[in-house]
């Protein structure tokens, strides 16, 4: 019999509270998994989607606000002459309510920019003209509306017709109407402005490079920032409410599974009171009454955390299914989040020990000799 | 000479001198100044009622508790004084309690196993050496079987197993055959004795039947904290 065994039959003794207790953890760390991955999610699916448009570099002016603010078109005429650019597009994003879906990606580009080279036509046609009334769907989209070549879609005061499905090689482009950027300036007021240029860089640019190209973008248009496409999320006031709300809910699962595993691990030192002090008078050390304490703690909170990825991943795809953010984000299930859940719930395990741990100690062997 | 052959070479194993011990603050008085002298492999039986100080007494020489007041030491030293009582515990004594005191979760020959974890022997060897001492104990056929699956006298003897597993010098019996019908008291009293005379060990027992205290080489008697008769066993009636 090793310790660890001696460990593990103290916590098989009561099956029914150790498995609600595991549940507890289980159900922070399901939170941890769901939210950080939703909110990670986001991240890797905007940058999946950059990367299919062959985007390098974004331009934009969100990082003071929540939402993207928009900005004068000509901005672009400042940087497309840069010998490292290649080609650039203006684009208009906006995630609004269309029809039945609550939030939908509304994403416009500058006719003939290479911003519609990456979608792939998988029913009907491209728009014809910038001025036509047409909008393509991503095939995500289009199943989220309802949607198939020859219906219209509501945008705000505007009926367009849906000319064709496509295919854009990441998430966000298939959760994406796609539309001219001329129509949807029109339709939401902002001609002349666009929020986001994208950029694509002569090829072989490493990141060093990319990032002084950034920065000398960023003096010669003061009022946008530039970016490596994904990252100009990532400092963005929305992504950081986001992220903040994520790990706050999930801190807050995480306490109340520390405060559950606290409080069986004290009821078993209680209930095992005088079995402890038997052990004591075998010549058992405090220090090893200690380690097995907070090693079934600990291994409590493993367990849970295993439990609750599962749970996690339950819950990511139900999340995904979900008609708010269908097509809008696929949340990320990293190997790295997996190690992150795992970590916290064997902290919430060890953490949740001490103080029991600490009371075990403090038992006095003469206790073996009552009773 | 080694500290072991030092230790051996002395007269007695455990000295007491003017032992007190009070509790909650000095209005109870489990023992009022306890003197005596325990010989290395004498079988000594510790008879008195309830309450006349000989669990407390028990729990002195096992280290579980510390005097008020006196000296207790153990082969020349100072029990008060040790540096790490669980030591004391896990190489010096075996505990054998009245109610057995197995470990539920646990089979027999884990039961037994658990005394060894302060040794620091592999597995392997711990498993070899609870089966031995199982076997020591004719509970070879006993083995897997768990605390709920044996009689009373098994249960005894699966304890007397684990208190030789570090092969201790001393052996402390509190009531051993307390919970235990006539037949298995006297098989657990002769495997008791047996092991103290093939083992030379040195075996204190606490009884409050004499007739268990007759078994001793000899027989100390309390009362109300203090040692009222110190002697050969068999003169224990006209004291009692």
């Amino acid at each position: 019999m090793t310790f660890l065994n001696v460990v593990t039959r103290g916590l098989q003794r009561r099956p029914v509270r150790t498995g609600l207790t595991l549940l507890g953890i289980a159900v922070g760390i399901a939170a941890v998994v769901t939210l950080i991955g939703m909110s990670r999610g986001f991240i890797t699916s905007w940058t999946a989607g950059m990367k299919s448009r062959g985007t390098d570099i974004v331009v934009h002016n969100m990082r003071g606000s929540l939402t993207p603010q928009p900005f004068p078109a000509s901005t672009r005429e400042r940087i497309a002459h840069l010998p490292s650019v290649a080609a650039t597009c203006n684009v208009l994003v906006n995630i609004m309510s269309v029809e039945t879906a609550e939030l939908m990606i509304v994403s416009a580009r500058e006719w003939g920019g290479f911003s519609w080279d990456n979608l792939k036509l998988v029913s009907g046609r491209m728009p014809k003209d910038p001025m036509e009334k047409a909008a393509v769907l991503g095939t995500t989209a289009a199943e989220v509306l309802k949607k198939k070549v020859g219906d219209t879609v509501q945008i705000e005061t505007q009926e367009l017709n849906v000319v064709g499905i496509v295919e854009g090689g990441a998430f966000v482009e298939n959760g994406s109407i796609i539309l001219s950027l001329p129509l949807l300036q029109e339709i939401t007021g902002n001609q002349d402005k666009i929020s986001a240029i994208d950029v694509r860089l002569v090829p072989g640019m490493d990141d060093a490079g990319i990032r002084r190209l950034c920065d000398e973008m960023s003096r010669l248009i003061p009022e946008a920032h530039a970016e490596p496409a994904g990252q100009h999320l990532v400092h963005t006031q929305g992504y950081r409410v986001i992220n903040a709300m994520s790990w706050g809910t999930s801190l807050l699962a995480v306490i109340v599974g520390v405060f559950g595993v606290t409080n069986t691990m004290l009821m078993s030192v209680f209930e095992r009171q005088q079995e402890i002090a038997i052990l004591l008078a075998l010549g058992w050390r405090r220090t090893r009454i200690v380690r097995m304490i907070l090693l079934e703690s600990a291994l409590l909170g493993l367990l849970g955390g295993i439990l609750g990825i599962g749970l996690g991943v339950v819950g990511i795809q139900l999340m995904k299914t979900a008609p708010a953010i269908r097509g809008l984000l696929e949340p990320d299930l990293s190997l790295n989040l997996v190690l992150i859940a795992i970590t916290i719930s064997v902290c919430v395990g060890v953490l949740s020990g001490f103080y029991p741990a600490w009371r075990s100690s403090r038992l006095t062997p003469s206790l073996a000799l009552h009773g | 000479m080694s500290n072991h052959e030092k230790l051996a070479a002395l007269p007695f194993v455990y000295e007491a001198a003017g032992l007190k011990k009070e509790y909650d603050e000095g209005t109870v008085h489990a023992l009022r100044g306890v003197d005596f002298q325990i010989a290395d492999g004498e079988f000594v039986a510790i008879v008195g009622p309830s309450g006349s100080g000989k669990t407390t007494l028990l729990q002195m020489l096992g280290a579980l508790d510390r005097p008020t007041a006196g000296t207790l030491s153990y082969r020349g030293k100072s029990l008060s004084d040790l540096k790490d009582d669980a030591a004391y515990r896990a190489h010096e004594i075996g505990f054998i309690f009245q109610s057995f005191h197995l470990l539920p979760p646990f089979t027999a020959s884990e039961n037994v196993e658990m005394p060894m974890f302060e040794d620091h022997q592999s597995n392997a060897a711990r498993s070899t050496r609870a089966r031995e001492l199982l076997k020591s104990v004719g509970l070879e056929h006993r083995f897997n079987h768990f605390p709920s699956k044996l009689s009373g006298g098994e249960r005894q003897r699966v304890a007397i197993a684990r208190s030789l597993a570090n092969s201790p010098s001393v052996l402390l019996a509190d009531e051993p055959t307390g919970n235990l019908d006539s037949e298995n008291a006297i098989l657990i009293l002769d495997l008791l004795s047996d092991l103290q005379r093939e083992r030379r060990m040195t075996l204190i027992l606490i009884t409050h039947d004499m007739s268990v205290a007759r078994r001793a080489s000899r027989a100390i008697q309390m009362k109300d904290g203090r040692i009222v008769f110190d002697g050969e066993p068999s003169k224990l009636s006209t004291h009692s």
